[in-house]
């Protein structure tokens, strides 16, 4: 593998060649979706399509705030999801740490049970917890969204958990026990640190998982709408507003493409070490 | 890394401080429910009790009143009418065949795109951050960007077709452009979720292994069956499974974009049983729909229990 690379083949060679091409695959639709909600309506009607808006417009942005309450959807969106984010957090820290490191029996069974709960379909639940939910008189609130979304990422949370703790070395309980801590300062000052990492991990996954989940937000909460189903309701039988949509799915897609952005790290420690390695 | 036993025992054998072994496993045991017991009360209470109702439902004779709905008596009619209905099986046909065709797909292209991120010497944190922007995007703003690409008259995918002299065919308005235009919005969206878990499992593969195939005169097509392959079992067992069980639950896309139209087309089970609890009200058959599908899921988790199992069992090993 020594061999020298120089003058063109440095830059035009196969590997950068095939990269160019998967950079076109992922990131064409995206500029897409971007430049469209800059477009004025006749220049988003235009065929052929128009593929530099010309002239640029901020309109669509200002529609979806004005004319579809984007905001308020925006709103709700983030409280669900945030609320959600850290019930899953806080029970899953506690539980991946009791399936982690703890000699609990039947931890095995629980695990995959679990892990088929994580990968369950919803339209399986949708119907009994809508009646529940009815009954209760809680539809179109936030608590509507806030338990079944935690109950529906915990288990994937603790699983990210429970294999990040695992990888903590048995003795840090050992030296807080003889210093005196009980078990539940052990877990806050002494796990917790280190399990960091998987914390973010397990954040970031149950924070994409409820920022865009749709069949429940779809029929608990029609009347306190959360992004994914404001965006799917906006326009009429006869118009879609495709400038609208557009502006308002970036202003959707920003929060957590920079989330993503700055925590990749961890997702992708996620996907290997919580989730992949074999 | 995994010089760590999962288990208890060394570590108390080798620490007679703590106690007597056998008492402080039991302490710790306790100590381990009180710890896990508010999360696994929470996700039974939520989605276990639901599972049930739903599959008690379906056995009953459901009567809409008023205020919501009510129970009586016990029947196999909501079967009966759902294992003989035609979009059932369609719905069913349509699902299975979705599925299989978009994972293999995803894993085929997910796997030529870990290949080739492997092999990228700079740069490489950009494109994971780049894959990870679909895999973030809200499924329902996929479903509207597509739709606007498909549209049939200013839409980009009918000027390329238009530009290649296949004219102006009404994409989502004939059966199998739709399932195509619907399968190409889905591989879109998950086959980067694919590539990062294969790159993954790539990265922990030893190198020795290539040099030593590379030393022995394999070309680089047998390495990747002889070596890559097998070594990359596990992973792509996983990502399979996890891509399955997704795609198995359909629902979003053709929605937003179909309605599972045109006809019955894009009939998913999950769009089925949607539409026939909340907008035909058919809670009974709905529920049928419903546990079906779930009893489907749960057959394709018992035969995939091995690839838990190696991911579970970890300390094990």
């Amino acid at each position: 593998m020594e061999r020298r690379k120089h003058g063109w083949h440095r830059v035009f060679n196969g590997v950068n060649l095939s990269t160019f091409f998967v950079v076109l695959f992922v990131g064409l639709p995206l500029y897409w979706l971007i430049i469209s909600s800059f477009k004025e309506p006749p220049a988003l009607g235009a065929s052929p399509p128009q593929y530099w808006p010309n002239p640029w417009t901020g309109a669509n942005y200002s529609q979806a705030f004005k004319q579809y309450d984007f905001g308020s959807y925006f709103l709700h969106s983030v409280v669900v999801t945030l609320v959600a984010t850290a019930l899953v957090l806080f029970l899953g820290t506690m539980a991946g740490y009791a399936l982690g490191r703890l000699p609990m029996r039947g931890k095995f069974s629980l695990m995959v049970t679990l892990l088929m709960i994580s990968l369950f379909p919803e339209i399986a639940v949708v119907a009994p917890l809508y009646s529940l939910l009815d009954t209760l008189g809680w539809l179109n609130s936030y608590q509507a969204l806030i338990i079944p979304y935690t109950a529906f990422f915990l288990p994937f949370a603790i699983w990210i958990l429970r294999n990040y703790m695992l990888g903590i070395p048995k003795e840090m309980e050992e030296t807080a026990r003889i210093d005196g801590a009980g078990p539940i300062r052990t877990v806050w000052s002494v796990i917790l640190p280190m399990a960091l990492p998987g914390v973010f991990t397990a954040a970031i996954f149950t924070f994409t998982a409820a920022w865009t989940e749709f069949l429940m937000a779809l029929t608990f909460n029609i009347n306190l709408k959360t992004i994914p189903v404001g965006i799917s309701t906006f326009g009429s039988a006869n118009e879609v507003p495709f400038g609208t949509i557009f502006a308002a799915s970036v202003v959707a897609v920003v929060p957590i493409g920079i989330l993503v952005f700055i925590f990749r790290r961890f997702v992708i420690s996620g996907l290997t070490s919580g989730a992949v390695k074999g | 890394m995994t010089t760590i036993s999962g288990t208890a025992e060394p570590v108390q054998a080798t620490t007679p401080l703590v106690g007597r072994p056998d008492v402080n496993r039991k302490r710790l045991a306790r100590l381990g429910w009180a710890f896990s017991a508010p999360a696994l009360i929470f996700v039974a209470a939520v989605t276990i009790f639901p599972i049930i109702y739903s599959v008690v439902m379906s056995f009953s004779n459901v009567t809409v009143t008023g205020n919501g709905t009510s129970l009586n008596g016990f029947t196999g009619n909501n079967y009966s009418i759902v294992l003989r209905n035609s979009t059932w099986h369609y719905a069913l046909g349509f699902t299975i065949v979705y599925t299989a065709i978009t994972v293999l797909v995803e894993l085929v292209i997910g796997t030529l795109i870990a290949l080739v991120l492997q092999r990228l010497t700079a740069g490489r944190g950009a494109m994971m951050a780049l894959l990870l922007l679909p895999w973030s995007m809200i499924t329902v703003i996929n479903a509207e960007l597509w739709l606007y690409i498909y549209n049939g008259v200013y839409g980009v995918a009918d000027a390329i077709l238009n530009a290649v002299g296949l004219g102006h065919p009404n994409i989502l308005g004939q059966n199998t452009s739709a399932i195509i235009a619907l399968m190409i919005a889905d591989i879109w969206k998950t086959t980067p979720f694919v590539a990062i878990i294969v790159l993954a499992g790539l990265i922990i593969i030893p190198g020795d292994l290539y040099e030593a195939a590379e030393v022995d005169g394999s070309s680089g097509w047998s390495t990747f069956w002889r070596i890559t392959v097998p070594l990359l079992r596990n992973t792509l067992a996983l990502a399979v499974l996890f891509r399955v069980l997704q795609a198995f639950g359909l629902f979003d896309l053709p929605y937003v974009m179909t309605n599972g139209g045109p006809g019955t087309a894009t009939t998913s089970l999950a769009i089925l049983g949607y539409k026939a609890i909340f907008q035909n009200l058919e809670y009974g058959t709905g529920a049928a729909v419903a546990t079906t599908t779930a009893l489907l899921v749960l057959l394709g988790c018992l035969v995939s229990l091995r690839a838990f199992r190696v991911q579970v069992g970890r300390e094990g090993t």
